[in-house]
């Protein structure tokens, strides 16, 4: 949906954004990740048309993209406000409306998302009159008013509590499920973990790495295997020989422990449990993959070993 | 266009839904009545005794004049004409504050001239004017018809009196209006000031809270200032345009109050009319109001569009009220050059400094309207024209450079 060709920017002599090329699938939510001051943002608001990039090329469904498919794309930014002296129909209204909407068709819509978020008696309150939480929910509501099919979220869960974190989460893959591709620029690991399907890491404004999920956990997995077993730890111990091991051990009934190991050298789960079978009974075995946080680390500290 | 709608829209009703703006339009006329009754009061209280020579060759008048004669004016006759410099200088007339010419035609021409040495207050002026005026219209009556004098009077033709200063017998500085052209000028100034810090808050307040974000996600930012400077344009047009329509009605409720009109005989009850009109002349006879509400709302909206840019600039320059004020300065300086300009256009109406201000965008509104009050010729018209035109020219070109600006600066925060 989003093709991403060498895009730079640079504000006077400091380069923000420096030939970055990155693509995002239709229908994917696809974490946009990178430590504070990687140039994030700026790439956001490239892609909002806010900036224009110095160089390089941003296709939107294969056209060059313009201001014509702004009425296509939904955006949170990290730093949101909102009219304190309008109220929460009228706001969403005027944003709708901005959006390309007709009146008609923005009032309905504004309607259906205050009834989606069961929020129908807010409709005449001024923003003004509003708590944080409240006035978050109809930023959210405001970025996706229009039923856009690129949904832009830029730290949607900050300042939100963990009720409403759960909210906009299942909201973000109730999208998904309708369709909507959503960039999803975030800190929280655990969110990622969660609900997107492929990243891409930007540091000091170029991509490190972009890759799905599931292939960030396993490239960067540290060979660490979970197992539950029923049986005599000293045989388990001695099954491992020179090719595992054991980081930590712990007994969670009568006889049946779990563990945890790590592999070394050209061992895999096959060579453990060809080792295991005859010495204990195998309850549970498993490869631990690494959080999204620990990639995030182990990527950053790899590109900037002195900070680690 | 669809989206600067919007936006248009929403700022006229944002300021529309201040109290702010209702306030001001309802209390800055009474304010202003208030300032020019007091003003006006003030300006009565000039010298309290006037010693006026007629010079009455023809001797048309009789040395007599309306028996109501004011106490304060002191009328003496000579039956000749007299030369100008020798009022000026001649120790015989040295006593004599006015001199008031009338020659023999002055019942067929109903002109006559009035020569003061210091200034003359509206209120003796007035007095002057009723008395010798309604002497004439009985001589008239007496002479062409058998109407009484009252009768005459409604169906008269005025007689113009003409003052000058005795320094300036030809009315070449024509000073007091200046002055009026100048308090005028400096109004058109003072709104775009007023409703320019509106848009300098509006701009810094929409960035501070971050919907700047939200905005230029849907919107270029050259719409978002567009919108912002027309809107509150618009909206100061709504206040200049109740502020005509009130004082016109505080005007008129003055002059049916306050200022009773002399020249109405429907005034006349009880031996002659309680109270003076200078209101009615300052307001009425001198000021062409249609003329110059015209002009000041083209100046005012050509002036508008000009420091609108450079106000919202500014604002997007800006990341609080507080920072803001630094940049302010510079702009408020240009805004009181213009009014300071005025003041020398006022004085030196002639120099080519004047003619150069004249064309300035920050000083052009004032002075063209202290020529629009002393009144121009064709000339002098082109040249509000062309000043009026530089300005229109230089705002455009003004906030195409401010939309590039402010495209760098707002996202800056």
């Amino acid at each position: 949906m989003i093709q991403i060709t060498e895009v730079s920017k640079s504000y006077q002599r400091k380069i923000v954004l420096d030939a970055v090329s990155m693509h995002v699938d239709h229908g994917q939510i696809f974490g946009l990740l990178g430590p504070n001051g990687a140039g994030k943002t700026t790439l956001i608001r490239i892609l909002n048309q806010m900036l224009e990039a110095d160089f390089g090329q941003i296709l939107f469904d294969g056209q060059s993209m313009n201001n014509a498919h702004l009425q296509y794309i939904g955006y949170l930014p990290e730093e949101r406000g909102l009219y304190k002296t309008m109220t929460v129909w009228s706001h969403l209204l005027f944003l709708a409306q901005l959006r390309g909407m007709s009146k008609a068709s923005a009032s309905a819509n504004v309607h259906e998302w205050l009834a989606h978020f069961q929020i129908q008696d807010w409709a005449q309150k001024r923003i003004a009159t509003l708590s944080k939480g409240m006035a978050q929910k109809v930023q959210f509501i405001a970025a996706l008013v229009h039923r856009p099919k690129l949904l832009i979220l830029d730290e949607p869960l900050s300042g939100f509590d963990p009720l409403n974190v759960e909210l906009i989460l299942n909201e973000i893959k109730s999208l998904k499920a309708q369709g909507t591709t959503i960039i999803l620029s975030t800190h929280n690991m655990k969110s990622v973990d969660e609900v997107c399907d492929q990243a891409a890491l930007l540091h000091k404004g170029q991509i490190l790495v972009q890759d799905s999920i599931q292939n960030f956990k396993t490239k960067h997995s540290k060979g660490y295997i979970s197992v539950r077993f029923k049986g005599n730890m000293l045989s388990f111990a001695n099954a491992l020989w020179t090719d595992f091991t054991l980081l930590h051990q712990s007994e969670v009934e009568d006889g049946v422990f779990e563990c945890t190991l790590q592999m070394r050298g050209q061992s895999n789960i096959n060579v453990l449990m060809a080792s295991l079978l005859d010495k204990v009974e195998v309850q549970h075995l498993s490869e631990v993959l690494p959080s999204m946080q620990e990639v995030f680390i182990d990527l950053i500290n790899q590109k900037e070993p002195q900070d680690a | 266009m669809h989206k600067l709608m919007l936006l248009t829209q929403r700022e006229i009703i944002e300021r529309f839904n201040q109290k702010g703006f209702w306030y001001m339009l309802f209390f800055g006329p009474l304010v202003v009545l208030l300032l020019l009754v007091v003003l006006l009061k003030a300006a009565d209280q000039g010298k309290q005794e006037i010693k006026v020579l007629i010079a009455d060759p023809g001797q048309i008048m009789a040395h007599r004049l309306m028996a109501q004669e004011e106490k304060n004016l002191h009328y003496f006759f000579i039956d000749d004409y007299l030369e100008l410099t020798e009022f000026q200088i001649g120790k015989a007339y040295q006593e004599f504050d006015v001199l008031l010419e009338l020659n023999e035609k002055v019942l067929n021409n109903k002109k006559c001239f009035v020569f003061y040495r210091e200034q003359l207050g509206l209120d003796a002026r007035m007095q002057l004017k009723f008395q010798v005026e309604r002497r004439l219209e009985e001589l008239i009556a007496a002479q062409h018809s058998k109407l009484t004098q009252q009768e005459f009077s409604q169906i008269k033709q005025g007689i113009i009196f003409d003052f000058r200063d005795l320094r300036d017998p030809k009315n070449e500085s024509k000073e007091a209006n200046a002055w009026v052209g100048f308090v005028l000028g400096t109004f058109v100034l003072f709104f775009v000031g007023l409703y320019g810090m509106t848009i300098f808050r509006a701009t810094i307040r929409e960035k501070s809270n971050r919907i700047v974000e939200v905005l230029l996600a849907s919107v270029r930012p050259g719409q978002l200032m567009l919108s912002k400077i027309i809107g509150i344009g618009l909206v100061a047009l709504v206040q200049i345009i109740g502020w005509a329509l009130l004082l016109g009605i505080g005007f008129t409720v003055l002059q049916q109050t306050i200022f009773l009109d002399i020249f109405d005989p429907s005034n006349w009850g009880g031996g002659g009319p309680q109270r003076l009109n200078p209101l009615s002349a300052l307001v009425f006879e001198q000021l062409n109001f249609p003329f110059l509400l015209i002009h000041f709302i083209l100046f005012f909206l050509a002036s508008f569009l000009f420091f609108g840019a450079l106000f919202s600039v500014l604002g997007a320059r800006s990341n609080a009220d507080a920072d803001g004020q630094q940049f302010l300065f510079p702009l408020l300086i240009l805004v009181a050059f213009g009014v300071f300009s005025g003041v020398y256009g006022v004085y030196y109406p002639e120099t080519t400094l004047t003619e150069v201000l004249s064309y300035l965008p920050f000083s052009a509104p004032v002075l063209a309207f202290i020529s629009l009050v002393k009144g121009v010729g064709i000339a002098g018209y082109t040249t509000i024209l062309l000043s009026l035109l530089i300005l229109i020219v230089s705002a455009f070109i003004l906030l195409s450079l401010a939309s590039n600006w402010y495209r760098k600066t707002i996202l800056r925060f």
